[in-house]
C-alpha cells in the first residue's frame, strides 16, 4: 500500500521522507528546530480526453463504475491508488483521493488507458492538479478566539464552523486552524502547503494553549462518570457542527469547501 | 421692474449700487436695506398658500404631498403615480374596484422595497427595535448596490442583512433564531453572510457567552439572580479555558444548566436545548466539559439549593 506523500518540514529546516520529485533547497540548520509533519491527503487533478464518451455504455460494459443519470456523471474507481474520477461526457475527467501528485498523474493515466481499452479514441490533454488537502498536527493547542481577534483577516464564526479559516494571498492557500492544534491547508500545489504551514507557524506559536486535548474514549473515561450509566454513547449527529471533540482535522466534510473546484 | 437673473442681480438701488437687496416674500418686494427704497416688485410669493392649525386632526395636511421620503434608501420619490380616490372609483358589482393602477413603482426599486418589507417582517417576528431593522436596511442597500451578490436570492441577502445588523448593534442573535423566521437555510444564511462581509469589508465582533444570557433566561423564566450566575459560570468556562472550541451558544446553555440545576428552579436539558437552538447532547457535552472545575466556576456570593456535589454528573 503506497504510503502518502509526507512532507517533514521544520521552521528553517526543509525535507521530504520520500524523495519524491521535488527537492527543495536547504536553508541552513537551526538549533532547536521543531519538526512538523505535513500529510497530505487528497490531490484532485482534471483533464480532458478531447472525445465524447457514452457514458451509459461505458457504464454498462466496464466494471467498478456508477452511472448517475440525474447529474450526467459516471464515477468510475480505482483500487490502486485508491482514486475516484467523475467522468463527464464531453470528455472531461476529474480526479479524487490520490495521496500523492505523482500517484494523481498514474492515476489519471489509468483512468484514460481504461475507457481507451473500451474503444475511444482518448487523449490525455490539459492534465492540471486543480487541488491539494494537507493536514499538519501542532504539537500543542490553540487558542483561536485570541487568534481571531487579533487577525481580523480570518473568519471565526462558532455557529458555523468550529475552526478558523485563514487565507492567504502568497504562496496561494486557504488554512483551516482547529483549537486541538491540527491545521487543514488547501492549496493548488504541494509547494504552497509547505509554504502555507512555514508561514502560519510563527504566528500561531503566539497562541500556545498548553498541550493537545486527549480524546475521550469510552477506555480513558474513569473518575467523573459513574460506570453504572455508560451505557449508550449517544452519537447522534449534531447538527450544529459547531462542537469539534469529535472533529478530526483530517476530514474534509465540509460544506461550503468543494474540494473539486479549482482553489486557484 | 423684476429681475431677471442670470447669476447676478442686474436690477439695485440707486442711490446705493453696492447694497445688498432684501427680499421681502410676504410683500412680494425687493427693498435696499440701507434707504428703504423698494426697487423691485411683483415678486412671486413662494409661501404657503394655507395656513395649517396644530389643534385640527381630522383634516388631511394640504401642505404635504405624498408619504414621508426615504431618501437615503431609495431613488428618489421623483416618479408620477396616478392615484385613485377612494370615494369614486368605479366599483364593479363585488365590490372590487375596476381600474387598477398597474405599473405603480419603478422597478428597480421594486426589488428594494420588497426586501425591506421582508426585513421589516423579520424584525417583527424577533420582537427587534426600528433602529436594527433600519440598519438591516442600510446594509442591504450597500449590498444591491454592489451587485456583487446578484445571484443571491434575495431572501437570504435579507436573512444575512438582519444577522449582521444585530451583530453590529451588539444585540447578536444566533443562526438559528433568524433561520426561524426566515425561509433561507442557515447554511445558504451562513454562505451569504460571509460573501457580504467580504464585498463589504467588515468585520464583526466576536460573540460572547454573556450575549444570549438575558434573553434565554427570560425565555426559560428563570430569576436575574440565576441569570447573573449564569452568567458568571459562562464567562469564568471560558476564562479557565474549559471547554476550548466549544460554540458561545453551547457553553451559555451549558452555563444556564449548571446555575439552574444548583438553584430551586431546575430546568431540564431539553429544555434548555428548545430555547437555545442546541442539541441536549451538546450541552452534555459541555456540562460534562464544566463539570470538574464546578467549585471554581459558580460565584462566591451564591446560594445554593442544592450543594454542588449533588449536582448531576451528565
Amino acid at each position: 500500500m503506497e504510503s502518502g506523500q509526507i512532507l517533514t518540514s521544520g521552521v528553517g529546516q526543509l525535507g521530504t521522507s520520500n524523495g519524491e520529485g521535488y527537492n527543495p533547497e536547504p536553508l541552513p540548520e537551526e538549533e532547536n528546530v521543531p519538526l512538523l509533519d505535513i500529510s497530505i491527503n487528497n490531490v484532485v487533478c482534471s483533464f480532458s480526453t478531447r472525445c465524447h464518451l457514452n457514458l451509459k455504455k461505458i457504464a454498462m460494459e466496464s466494471s467498478n463504475v456508477e452511472y448517475h443519470r440525474q447529474h450526467g456523471m459516471m464515477y468510475m474507481r480505482l483500487r490502486r491508488p485508491y482514486t475516484t474520477a467523475n467522468v463527464w461526457s464531453s470528455g472531461k475527467i476529474t480526479c479524487t483521493g490520490a495521496q500523492s501528485e505523482d500517484l494523481a498523474k498514474v492515476a489519471a493515466r489509468k483512468f484514460a488507458r481504461k475507457i481507451q481499452k473500451l474503444g475511444y479514441k482518448v487523449k490525455f490533454c490539459n492534465y492540471r492538479v486543480v487541488n491539494v488537502l494537507g493536514t499538519c498536527i501542532l504539537p500543542f493547542a490553540i487558542d483561536i478566539t485570541k487568534f481571531s481577534r487579533q487577525h481580523k483577516e480570518a473568519s471565526y464564526e462558532p455557529e458555523l464552523h468550529p475552526g478558523v479559516t485563514y487565507k492567504i494571498k502568497s504562496p496561494k492557500a486557504t488554512l483551516k486552524i482547529f483549537s486541538t492544534g491540527s491545521i487543514t491547508v488547501t492549496a493548488p500545489r504541494v509547494t504552497n502547503v509547505q509554504s502555507a504551514i512555514e508561514y502560519i507557524y510563527p504566528l500561531v506559536a503566539n497562541f500556545n494553549a498548553g498541550p493537545r486535548p486527549v480524546k475521550k474514549t469510552k477506555s480513558n473515561t474513569n473518575n467523573f462518570v459513574n460506570k453504572r450509566h455508560i451505557t449508550q454513547h449517544v452519537m447522534s449527529p449534531d447538527d450544529d457542527c459547531d462542537d469539534e471533540s469529535d472533529f478530526d482535522g483530517s476530514s474534509v466534510d465540509d460544506e461550503d469547501f468543494d474540494s473539486e473546484v479549482s482553489q486557484d | 421692474m423684476a429681475s431677471t437673473s442670470r447669476g447676478r442681480v442686474q436690477i439695485c438701488c440707486p442711490e446705493h449700487p453696492d447694497a445688498p437687496l432684501v427680499e421681502d416674500y410676504h410683500a412680494g418686494d425687493m427693498i435696499c436695506p440701507e434707504c428703504g427704497l423698494v426697487v423691485g416688485d411683483r415678486v412671486v410669493d413662494v409661501g404657503t398658500e394655507w395656513r395649517t392649525f396644530s389643534n385640527e386632526k381630522n383634516t388631511k395636511d394640504p401642505s404635504r404631498v405624498g408619504a414621508a421620503e426615504n431618501p437615503l434608501l431609495e431613488g428618489g420619490d421623483l416618479s408620477t403615480m396616478i392615484a385613485i380616490d377612494p370615494k369614486d372609483s368605479q366599483v364593479d358589482e363585488f365590490g372590487k374596484p375596476m381600474y387598477r393602477n398597474r405599473r405603480t413603482m419603478n422597478s428597480a426599486d421594486r426589488a428594494l422595497t420588497n426586501a425591506f418589507r421582508e426585513i421589516s417582517q423579520m424584525a417583527d417576528r424577533l420582537n427587534l427595535p426600528k433602529m436594527v431593522s433600519d440598519r438591516a436596511n442600510t446594509l442591504f442597500k450597500q449590498v444591491n448596490d454592489t451587485k456583487s451578490l446578484k445571484g443571491r436570492s434575495n431572501d437570504a441577502v435579507c436573512s444575512a442583512c438582519m444577522y449582521i445588523a444585530c451583530r453590529q448593534e451588539f444585540v447578536p442573535r444566533t443562526f438559528k433564531e433568524i433561520c426561524a423566521v426566515s425561509k433561507v437555510s442557515k447554511k445558504e444564511t451562513g454562505r451569504v453572510f460571509k460573501l457580504i462581509l467580504k464585498t463589504l469589508e467588515t468585520n464583526v465582533e466576536l460573540i460572547t457567552t454573556g450575549d444570549f444570557m438575558s434573553r434565554f433566561c427570560s425565555n426559560l423564566s428563570l430569576s436575574p439572580r440565576i441569570q447573573k450566575a449564569a452568567t458568571y459560570i459562562a464567562r469564568k468556562a471560558v476564562d479557565l479555558y474549559l471547554v476550548p472550541g466549544r460554540s458561545p451558544v453551547s457553553v451559555a446553555a451549558a452555563a444556564i444548566y449548571m446555575a439552574s440545576q444548583a438553584s430551586e428552579d431546575k430546568k431540564t436539558q431539553k429544555d434548555i436545548g428548545d430555547i437555545a437552538g442546541v442539541a441536549e447532547v451538546t450541552i452534555r457535552q459541555a456540562y460534562k466539559l464544566m463539570y470538574p472545575k464546578a467549585h471554581d466556576l459558580f460565584p462566591e456570593d451564591f446560594k445554593f439549593a442544592t450543594p454542588i456535589d449533588q449536582l448531576p454528573t451528565q
